[in-house]
C-alpha cells in the first residue's frame, strides 16, 4: 500500500501540542518571575537559576530535598515488596497448587474490584491503631497487599512451560531452589513490568499520603507540591521548577525505556 | 503422598507473608468499612458506637451536597469518556497510517501519563490563569475576549476534562493503536479488491473488530471518571461554588475534615455499587477473551 505523508506531518503537529507544555514548563522554571508573567517570549530572556535555589534551600515550609527521599524510599520499598510477596504467591499458586489455590487466587482477583478510595477511611482507622500513620509504612504496607502482581504474575506463570522445573526436580532442586533458580529468572521481564508499574503507580501517588501523612518532613512529593503551590500560588515559576523536579526521575525513566514502558502497558491493558 | 505433603507446606510457607498483608490491609478493612457505614461511631469511644443500620446510605440519598458531587462526578464522566473514545481512536487511527516517525509520536503523546496530578494541576493551572495565563494571553494576543476558565461554575468543569485528557488519552491512543495493528492486513486487502470504499472499510471492518478494545477503554475510563479527584483538588479546590467538588472529594472531606467516619464509609459504597455495574462489565469481557 502506498502511503500518504499527510497522517504523519498530521501526527507529529500533535505529537507536538503534546509535548508543548512540557517545554513551557522548563522554560518557566527557569524565568524570572515577572517573565513567566508575561509570556511574550518563549524562551527565558536569560536561563536564572533563582527558582532552582530556592527549591534547593530545603526550607522548614518545604523541605524538597526531604520530600524526595520519601518518595524514592517508599516507592521503592514498595516495589521490592511487591515483587518478593506477589512472586512467591503465584509460585504457591500456580506451580505448587496448594489446596485452595483456585478460591485464593478468585478472592484475590475479586478484591481488586473494589475501588482504591473504599480503603481509605477503615485503614486510616487500622493504621492509627496500629500506631502507623504518619510512617512511611502507612503507605507501602497496604500497597504490598494489593492482587494486582499476585494477578499478573500468576497469568505468566501459567503460560510459562513446566518442563524445565519438572527437570530440575528430577535433579534434586527443592521446591524453593527451583523458585529461586529458575522459576524467578524466566519470570524476569513480566517481573520488570511488575516493578515499573508498580513504581510510577507508588510514585505518583496522591491521595493516599494525603489521607495517612500528617507531618510535612513525612509527605511525599506529589502531597508536599501541592502544599508548597497553596502557599506559593502567586508564584509560579517557583511552583512549577518544583513540580518539574518532582516528576524528573519518571520522565528519565520514560525517555530511557519508552519503548518497553508503552509495550508493557499495551500488552497487560489489553490482557487484563 | 509424603512428598507432595512437603510440597504443599512449602507452598503454605510461600503463602504466609502476602496473606498476613492481605487479611489486614484487604479483608479487614473492607470489614471494618461496612461496620463503620452502619453504626454512629463515637470516635473516643469506639465500643459506645450505636448501631444505626441504613440510615448513613438514606442520609446521603437526602443530601443536596451528596447530589450535588454526584452531579459533578456524572458531568466531568460524561464529558471525559465520549472525548477520551473518540481522541484516542482518531489519534490511534492517525499513528497507524503515519509513514515513518510512529514510535516517536507515541511517546510524545504518552508521555503526559508520567506526570503526577498535583505536578501537572500546577502547570495548567498557571496556563488557566485569568490574568496572567498562557490561553487567555494568546486569546487576547488574537484579539478576543478572555475565559474565565476556572472562575466561572460553567466553564470549570470542562477545563477540568481538557486537562485530564491531554494527562491521559495518549495511554489511550497507544492501547487502541496496538489493537489496530494486530488486525491482520489482509482483511483490508480483500475488502478493497471486493470494492469497498474506505467509509466502508472504517464502519465494517475495522470498528467492529476494535469493538473489545473500545468496550475496555470504555469501562477503564468509565471508573477512572468516577475516581475523579487529584485534578479538581489541585486546579480548583472543588470549585468556584462545588461546581468541580465530586463525589471522591465529597467522601474525603466528610471524613478527614469533618470526622464523619461513618457517613463517609456509607459514601464510599456508593460509588463502589457503581463502580461495580461497569467492572462487572470489564469481568465479563475479560473472562470471554480468557475463555476464546
Amino acid at each position: 500500500m502506498k502511503r500518504n505523508p499527510l497522517p504523519s506531518m498530521i501526527m507529529v503537529l500533535i505529537g507536538g501540542l503534546f509535548i508543548l507544555p512540557f517545554l513551557f514548563m522548563i522554560f518557566a522554571s527557569f524565568k524570572r518571575e515577572a517573565e513567566v508573567l508575561q509570556p511574550d517570549k518563549i524562551l527565558p530572556k536569560t536561563w536564572d537559576l533563582a527558582n532552582y535555589e530556592a527549591v534547593s534551600r530545603n526550607s522548614v515550609e518545604a523541605p524538597v530535598g526531604l520530600w524526595f527521599v520519601n518518595s524514592v524510599f517508599i516507592s521503592s520499598a514498595t516495589t521490592l515488596l511487591v515483587i518478593c510477596l506477589s512472586s512467591l504467591v503465584a509460585f504457591a499458586i500456580t506451580r505448587i497448587r496448594v489446596r485452595g489455590a483456585k478460591f485464593l487466587l478468585n478472592m484475590i482477583v475479586g478484591t481488586m474490584m473494589i475501588p482504591a478510595q473504599l480503603f481509605l477511611i477503615p485503614l486510616y482507622v487500622i493504621l492509627s491503631r496500629m500506631g502507623l500513620l504518619d510512617t512511611p509504612y502507612a503507605l507501602i504496607l497496604p500497597a504490598a497487599a494489593s492482587g494486582y502482581g499476585v494477578f499478573m504474575l500468576s497469568q505468566f506463570m501459567r503460560n510459562l512451560p513446566v518442563a524445565i522445573e519438572e527437570a530440575a526436580m528430577i535433579d534434586g532442586c527443592t521446591l524453593p531452589v527451583v523458585f529461586w533458580k529458575v522459576t524467578l529468572p524466566l519470570c524476569g521481564p513480566s517481573i520488570a513490568t511488575l516493578a515499573v508499574f508498580t513504581f510510577i503507580g507508588s510514585w505518583n501517588d496522591y491521595i493516599t499520603p494525603l489521607v495517612f501523612m500528617e507531618s510535612v518532613t513525612n509527605y511525599t512529593l506529589p502531597v508536599g507540591i501541592a502544599l508548597f503551590q497553596s502557599s506559593y500560588s502567586t508564584q509560579y515559576g517557583l511552583t512549577i521548577a518544583t513540580s518539574l523536579l518532582s516528576t524528573l526521575p519518571l520522565l528519565i525513566m520514560f525517555l530511557v525505556f519508552q519503548k518497553q514502558i508503552i509495550e508493557s502497558m499495551t500488552s497487560s491493558g489489553l490482557k487484563d | 503422598m509424603n512428598a507432595r505433603r512437603k510440597e504443599e507446606l512449602v507452598g503454605y510457607l510461600f503463602l504466609v507473608p502476602y496473606l498476613v498483608l492481605f487479611v489486614i490491609f484487604i479483608i479487614v478493612p473492607v470489614l471494618v468499612s461496612a461496620w463503620l457505614s452502619v453504626v454512629q461511631l463515637d470516635l473516643t469511644n469506639a465500643s459506645k458506637s450505636a448501631f444505626i443500620g441504613a440510615q448513613n446510605f438514606t442520609d446521603a440519598l437526602k443530601d443536596d451536597f451528596f447530589w450535588q458531587a454526584t452531579g459533578a462526578t456524572g458531568r466531568f464522566a460524561l464529558l471525559m469518556v465520549p472525548s477520551v473514545l473518540v481522541l484516542g481512536t482518531a489519534m490511534a487511527l492517525g499513528m497507524n497510517r503515519m509513514a515513518q516517525g510512529r514510535d516517536m509520536v507515541r511517546a510524545l503523546v504518552y508521555m503526559p501519563s508520567m506526570l503526577n496530578v498535583a505536578a501537572t494541576g500546577i502547570l495548567w493551572q498557571w496556563f488557566f490563569n485569568n490574568e496572567f495565563g498562557l490561553f487567555n494571553y494568546t486569546i487576547r494576543k488574537a484579539g478576543g475576549t478572555p475565559v474565565p476558565w476556572l472562575t466561572d461554575a460553567n466553564m470549570a468543569m470542562p477545563s477540568v476534562v481538557l486537562m485530564s485528557l491531554w494527562w491521559t488519552v495518549g495511554g489511550t491512543s497507544v492501547v487502541v493503536l496496538t489493537a489496530l495493528q494486530q488486525i491482520p492486513k489482509m482483511y483490508f486487502e480483500a475488502a478493497s479488491l471486493d470494492g469497498a470504499t474506505g467509509q466502508h472499510i472504517f464502519f465494517r471492518i475495522m470498528i467492529p473488530l476494535l469493538k473489545p478494545v473500545l468496550l475496555f477503554v470504555f469501562v477503564t475510563t468509565t471508573i477512572a471518571s468516577f475516581q475523579m479527584f487529584g485534578q479538581a483538588a489541585i486546579l480548583t479546590g472543588g470549585g468556584p461554588t462545588f461546581a468541580t467538588r465530586g463525589v471522591v472529594q465529597y467522601m474525603f472531606e466528610t471524613a478527614f475534615n469533618g470526622y464523619r467516619f461513618g457517613y463517609g464509609a456509607a459514601i464510599s459504597w456508593l460509588l463502589f455499587a457503581a463502580i461495580l455495574v461497569f467492572s462487572s462489565i470489564q469481568a465479563r469481557v475479560l473472562k470471554s477473551q480468557v475463555e476464546g
